[in-house]
């Protein structure tokens, strides 16, 4: 084989964010293969430097749109860490009902919006609400209205939550409004199931690529982690203090390029759905195990492509997981909460939780006025840029016999499998792959 | 009653009546009017709600009229919801009769009056008086009509007074154990009513002073001085009971369907005045803030006979800066009594009979004929799909409506004397006469009115005529000119002299008719523009209107009536001019404009002071308003 | 003929991309109205034809300066999407550092001269580079809004956005003012559309609307003695979403 391919895709669609691809193969040889990102450097740390306490959530809210629950849930978390707060029970249920939403919300709208069209064979939504797969969206779109008004309910608003605040919530759902959303969350497992079904007889357009690689996502005895838990590898175990999470996680610099990557314990790492399907597939709801086994999901699963099909599972079993804090919820009685009582202190807090992406840690030191003097944000596709470099390199050989087309459309692909939240992982670092 | 009895009462209208069943529940520390779904959320012991009870009869967002666009089709079905409101102060109730007169005044406000009909007020003796409260000052702590049952919680039971027949037939459907009150418990009610008054704020003033307060009082210092810290926000307008002006505008969805929405407004904010052109009334905050003021304490006392505010403290707790009660700045006022800063006196022209029940529909109009006046306006003919008459006067408007887009006041242009039509001429100048300038012969436009009061054109009879128009201002008059000078008219009327002022040559509205108008018997008519940009031919005045006066040779003046309508700013000279020649102030008429919205008097967006012009004008004669201060401004 | 719309994104979270994604079924409607030639979050087809460009995000680099105003060339109409685009949002609480700083803060001593990624300047909103047709504000833009001024430019009709202070719909709302429980606000100088959505939901508005009048310290002097506040201290209450309103004027 001794063919020339040069691929330059400039702004990859149907992700979050801009990142560019670039491919240089002449003669059969690789020459180049680059995972880019050129979206806008926004220094957050910047802008926090100073800030009241009070005033980090909502801007940290601001780092990705998409996730900002996810973001609130860590900078609280912090706060809280800071302070030494310790949450009630109800907010602990309800804050889990804001993470269940979140990772529905957002796995839906990859799954449908953003992976959907490639399966299909289309471009984007558009073209599939005119395609025979109309009925198919339809329910997809459904799913994803349960979402969002699940998170404007829990939330106040599904982007840029307000609700959540600094040891409690500001405004909590009725007892009959839980009883409704969850009504709603029985009759729309069967919505998804139907959407799981049609995805399932196109899933064997997912190529089926493995690379051996380290998982990464928090774990706990007591349930599926997403909003707390202890670090845990698939190559080194469970880790306990996560106040020194940069023992696990090592941030470096690459040398053809500016950008931060982490590491732990080999050259890279996978966060995301499929790492927590990976490590804690055990504590997942019976309906989502049964998602799983239609598309003969097991751990450890290598394959990249598969993540989409964790998100589902994991969607299933946020369902099930709300029904089961709601009812908690209904059952203990709703109880209109002042926040926690806190004395603002000199110090350091870490928040960290599981979002749609995977690992997101806050770091923040605050000085004794309770302004914020350092802050560190350690994003889930930052993890990931490594990961997916490497997949890169690992996947591009195989497809080499393969149209410049097909090509194109399987590396991006691959890209949009890893649901890469780019504005969040430039929020204060730009990864330059500049040709030469 | 005993109050188990009177929670089966209510738990027994919550599940088994057709009614909404409306109370007043704690919110936080707050109060606030909302469904009950079971009797032990009603709290009779509320001091005042967050909003008055105005919400179940004029609702802060309200659908006059869904359309369809997509097939440009209408419907104007009113849902009617059936309603008990519980727990209703006196105060508020009164407030409510004095809503009534207001949206039961000239034109009947149908989506009012139907939730009227359909709410079951159940009041409730005040048990614990808000800290804000004056209302014992302005007797509105007691009531003795406009409930259907009054309450009182006395403690060891429930007091029910039968109000109407209404009230007595729901308490026979729905109550059980009901026996009469003893002497004991109807004084237990009095003690009630006589701690309230002892624990109310006092007004330094009988109620009845306050508009003669006010009257004398235009430029005290205390309105610049609390103005200064007012930050515009209109709270306190939107939790008054007794506010009531709206706006309405067109809201569509991304499926064509579409709503016309009325909603609050408020005299507060900024562009609660500002007409389609970009113009703002009442332009500095101290004038807002003392309009508030004026409105409840003296333009609607001389209107209705009431005094808009019933002492419920709603706005002193809603206001921030703390200087929107009404309580500290009557008696700040009274405390220098004698003195008086600056007097308003004003008579509400014309107060028009007439019951005629609205809903804001607009009739069908074909548009017959467009015309292309100049680069801005154009003249439509309108004919009107029904065949119900359509009589005007020159002077008066109509409310012209685009599906989606809304409604926009509209002179009429052409005169009387031509039935089956009528013209507008429209200069583009906001959403809705940009959209006409876009539509075309044959399509369909919305009309309401015709509006207002006209020119009198009987009075007219047998004088001299002078017209100074100004820029548009042209446009109703010509209404008014063609009338007169029509071979059917034209004989009842002396001389006519026009002095007409443009921006530019080619601003000049109607030149072919002028030059018509000009070919008559004793029809004099002077033109002029305030520039000529080079490349126009023009050989006539160059100057304002104003500049006019000195070319004609003025006779018979005292005979002469003069009509001025123009730009806000022209006003002022043009009456000098006229003073000058000797026509008399009572013979003077101008058409003013302000932001007429609802067309009917309710809306109160284009008040002068006490009057509106929507109503007693747009014509007016000069001696009517001269002395209201934001008539001329 | 459906006008053609595209959708472009700057230095933002995407949130308000997201909004318009969050249509849900309305999305469908959306299109059979406009015809969506370019919105890349969500769609791989993309066009340089457009009639009404729609922006979300602030300015920060030269490149962007470049690229947004080829964007105005080809637009008929520009609509500034959100408060990134509308008044620069939280992009420019670092405007009172000077560019090299931040970079040398966040990246440290790496050298970026030659590189235009890093070459940063001071955030802008979008106006402050190209002339802004209409203004979608909000962080992020009520989908009600979102739709209202869609269906505004469809209908050639100017939207209507309120100029009205939150307070306004706050009260509507009945809300408990947030003042009265002791918390400081910024509802009654703050733009309303929102439909109160922060203080109807416990917080206080943090103005991401934008400020329709700044207060002088006259105004508002009582209400911060009230709260123990000092004038310099409310100010940096707008930072969040209104930074240097001097400047901008």
């Amino acid at each position: 084989m001794s063919k020339n391919i040069s691929i330059n895709i400039e702004h990859v669609t149907r992700v979050e964010g801009h990142g560019n691809i670039i491919l240089n193969v002449r003669k059969g040889n690789i020459e180049k293969i680059e995972w880019q990102v050129s979206e806008a450097p926004r220094f957050f740390e910047v802008m926090l430097k100073g800030r009241n306490y009070w005033e980090v959530q909502p801007i940290t809210s601001r780092i990705c749109g998409i996730c900002s629950i996810g973001h609130s849930l860590a900078s609280l978390k912090a706060v809280e860490d800071a302070f030494g707060i310790k949450i009630s029970e109800q907010t602990n249920a309800l804050r889990h009902l804001a993470i269940n939403a979140e990772n529905m919300q957002s796995h839906i709208l990859h799954i449908g919006y953003l992976t959907a069209p490639d399966l299909f064979g289309v471009g984007s939504v558009i073209p599939l609400a005119e395609s025979k797969h109309r009925d198919t969206l339809l329910k997809i779109v459904k799913l994803h209205r349960l979402a969002n008004e699940m998170s404007d309910l829990i939330c106040g608003r599904t982007i840029h939550p307000l609700t959540l605040i600094i040891g409690g919530f500001s405004k909590i759902p009725s007892r009959k409004q839980l009883l409704e959303l969850k009504k709603r969350l029985i009759k729309d497992r069967e919505t998804l199931r139907e959407v799981a079904s049609a995805i399932r007889k196109v899933s064997d357009k997912l190529p089926d690529f493995k690379r051996e690689t380290e998982y990464i996502a928090l774990s706990t005895d007591v349930e599926y982690a997403l909003y707390d838990g202890d670090i845990t590898s698939t190559d080194t175990g469970r880790f306990k203090d996560h106040r020194r999470y940069r023992d696990i996680i090592e941030e470096y610099i690459v040398p053809q390029s500016t950008a931060k990557y982490a590491k732990h314990n080999r050259e890279s790492y996978m966060v995301g759905a499929l790492a927590r399907f990976n490590i804690n597939s055990r504590q997942l709801s019976s309906n989502a195990l049964d998602i799983a086994d239609l598309f003969e999901l097991k751990p450890i699963c290598y394959n990249p492509f598969m993540n989409t099909i964790a998100q589902l599972v994991e969607v299933m079993h946020n369902i099930d997981d709300s029904i089961i804090w709601i009812d908690k919820l209904v059952d203990d009685g709703l109880k209109e909460e002042k926040p926690v009582d806190f004395k603002v202190r000199e110090g350091r807090g870490v928040g960290i939780v599981e979002v749609p992406r995977g690992l997101l840690i806050h770091d923040y030191t605050f000085d004794k006025k309770g302004r914020c003097i350092k802050a560190n944000c350690i994003i889930p596709t930052n993890q990931n840029h490594a990961n997916i470099q490497k997949d890169m390199e690992a996947f591009v050989p195989t497809i080499l016999d393969k149209t410049k087309k097909e090509i194109e459309l399987s590396l991006e692909m691959l890209v949009r499998a890893y649901d890469p939240c780019i504005s969040c992982s430039t929020h204060y670092l730009n990864i330059d792959f500049k040709e030469t | 009653m005993n109050r188990e009895d009177w929670a089966d009462f209510i738990n027994n209208l919550i599940n088994n009546s057709t009614y909404e069943v409306i109370g007043v529940k704690a919110k936080g520390k707050r109060f606030i009017f909302a469904p009950l779904e079971s009797a032990d959320e009603l709290r009779l012991d509320y001091d005042t709600t967050i909003l008055p009870p105005k919400k179940y009869f004029l609702p802060q967002y309200e659908n006059l009229l869904s359309f369809d666009l997509s097939k440009q089709s209408v419907n104007i079905e009113m849902k009617e919801e059936k309603r008990i409101i519980i727990g209703v102060h006196p105060y508020d109730i009164i407030a409510l009769q004095q809503m009534d007169k207001v949206y039961f005044d000239t034109y009947i406000d149908r989506f009012y009056k139907i939730r009227r009909e359909n709410t079951i007020i159940i009041g409730s003796n005040i048990l614990n008086v808000s800290e804000r409260s004056f209302a014992t000052s302005m007797k509105a702590h007691t009531v003795t009509s406009g409930y259907d049952l009054m309450v009182t919680d006395i403690g060891s039971s429930i007091i029910i007074e039968i109000g109407t027949e209404r009230g007595k037939k729901l308490m026979e459907r729905y109550a059980t154990n009901i026996t009469d009150a003893t002497e004991a418990e109807i004084k237990k009610i009095e003690e009630i009513v006589e701690s309230i008054e002892s624990k109310d704020r006092k007004l330094k003033v009988d109620k009845e002073n306050i508009p003669n307060l006010l009257k004398r009082n235009y430029e005290h210092p205390i309105w610049r001085e609390l103005s200064e810290k007012c930050l515009q926000c209109s709270s306190c307008t939107i939790v008054c009971p007794t506010c009531y002006c709206f706006d309405i505008r067109d809201e569509v969805s991304l499926d064509l369907q579409g709503k016309r929405i009325r909603t609050w407004d408020g005299c507060l904010l900024p562009d609660f005045t500002r007409i389609a052109s970009g113009e703002v009334f009442r332009k500095d905050k101290t004038e807002r803030f003392r309009h508030r003021f004026y409105r409840k304490g003296l333009y609607i006392p001389e209107r209705y006979n009431f005094i808009a505010c019933i002492g419920c403290g709603r706005c002193s707790i809603a206001c921030i800066p703390d200087i929107a009660g009404p309580f500290n700045v009557i008696n700040k006022i009274a405390e220098d009594s004698e003195e008086t800063r600056g007097e308003i006196i004003f008579e509400i022209p014309v107060t028009r009979g007439g019951e005629e029940e609205t809903a804001y529909i607009p009739r069908n109009g074909i548009i017959r004929r467009i015309e292309k006046l100049t680069e801005f306006e154009k003249l439509f003919e309108i004919e009107l799909e029904d065949s119900i008459d359509f009589n005007y006067q020159p002077g008066q408007f109509v409310e012209v409506s685009i599906l989606g887009v809304g409604e926009a006041p509209i002179s009429i242009s052409s005169p009387p004397i031509k039935k089956g039509s009528f013209e507008l001429v429209v200069r583009r100048v906001g959403n809705v006469t940009n959209k006409l300038h876009t539509l075309r012969e044959g399509d369909k436009i919305g009309i309401r009115g015709p509006f207002g009061r006209g020119f009198d054109v009987k009075k007219f009879e047998g004088k001299n005529l002078i017209f100074v128009a100004g820029g548009i201002g042209i446009i109703p008059m010509r209404s008014l000119i063609s009338f007169i000078l029509d071979d059917s008219n034209r004989d009842r009327y002396g001389i006519v002299t026009i002095l007409y002022g443009s921006k530019t040559p080619r601003d000049i509205l109607f030149m072919d008719e002028i030059k018509e108008w000009e070919k008559k018997e004793d029809v004099i008519v002077k033109l002029t523009v305030d520039t000529c940009p080079e490349g126009i031919c023009w050989d006539g005045c160059i100057g304002l209107v104003t500049s006019l006066f000195p070319e004609v040779k003025w006779q018979d003046i005292e005979n002469t009536v003069a009509i001025v309508i123009g730009p806000p700013v022209m006003y002022k000279f043009v009456i000098k001019c006229l003073d000058t020649i000797g026509v008399k102030e009572e013979n003077i008429y101008v058409s003013l404009e302000r932001r007429m919205k609802c067309g009917i008097g309710k809306c109160g967006h284009c008040q002068i002071n006490g009057i509106y012009v929507c109503k007693e004008g747009p014509v007016f004669n000069y001696t009517e308003i001269k002395d209201l201060p934001e008539a001329f401004e | 003929m459906k006008p053609k719309v595209a959708f472009f994104d700057f230095a933002s979270c995407e949130g308000c991309e997201l909004q318009v994604a969050d249509l849900e079924e309305e999305l469908l409607d959306l299109i059979e109205i406009v015809e969506v030639v370019s919105f890349r979050e969500i769609m791989k087809e993309h066009s340089n034809n457009y009639d009404i460009a729609i922006v979300e995000g602030s300015i920060i680099r030269p490149i962007d300066e470049k690229r947004l105003k080829k964007i105005r060339r080809i637009a008929k109409t520009l609509v500034a999407f959100g408060a990134c685009a509308t008044i620069g949002g939280v992009n420019k609480i670092r405007n009172p550092w000077q560019p090299e700083e931040v970079i040398k803060e966040v990246y440290g001593d790496i050298d970026f001269k030659d590189n235009e990624f890093f070459n940063v300047s001071k955030a802008k909103a979008v106006d402050e580079v190209v002339k802004v047709d209409y203004y979608i504000y909000g962080c992020p833009p009520p989908r009600e809004e979102i739709k209202k001024v869609i269906i505004a430019l469809v209908m050639g009709k100017k939207p209507d956005i309120p100029n009205y202070p939150v307070c306004v719909e706050c009260k509507k709302n009945e809300n408990i003012c947030l003042f009265e429980l002791g918390k400081f606000c910024l509802g009654p100088i703050a733009r309303a559309g929102c439909n109160a959505i922060c203080p109807t939901n416990g917080r206080a508005c943090d103005g991401c609307r934008g400020i329709l009048s700044e207060p002088d310290t006259k105004c508002v002097e009582d209400i911060l003695k009230r709260y123990n506040l000092t004038y310099e201290e409310m100010k940096h209450r707008f930072t969040i979403f209104n930074y240097t309103l001097e400047e901008d004027r």
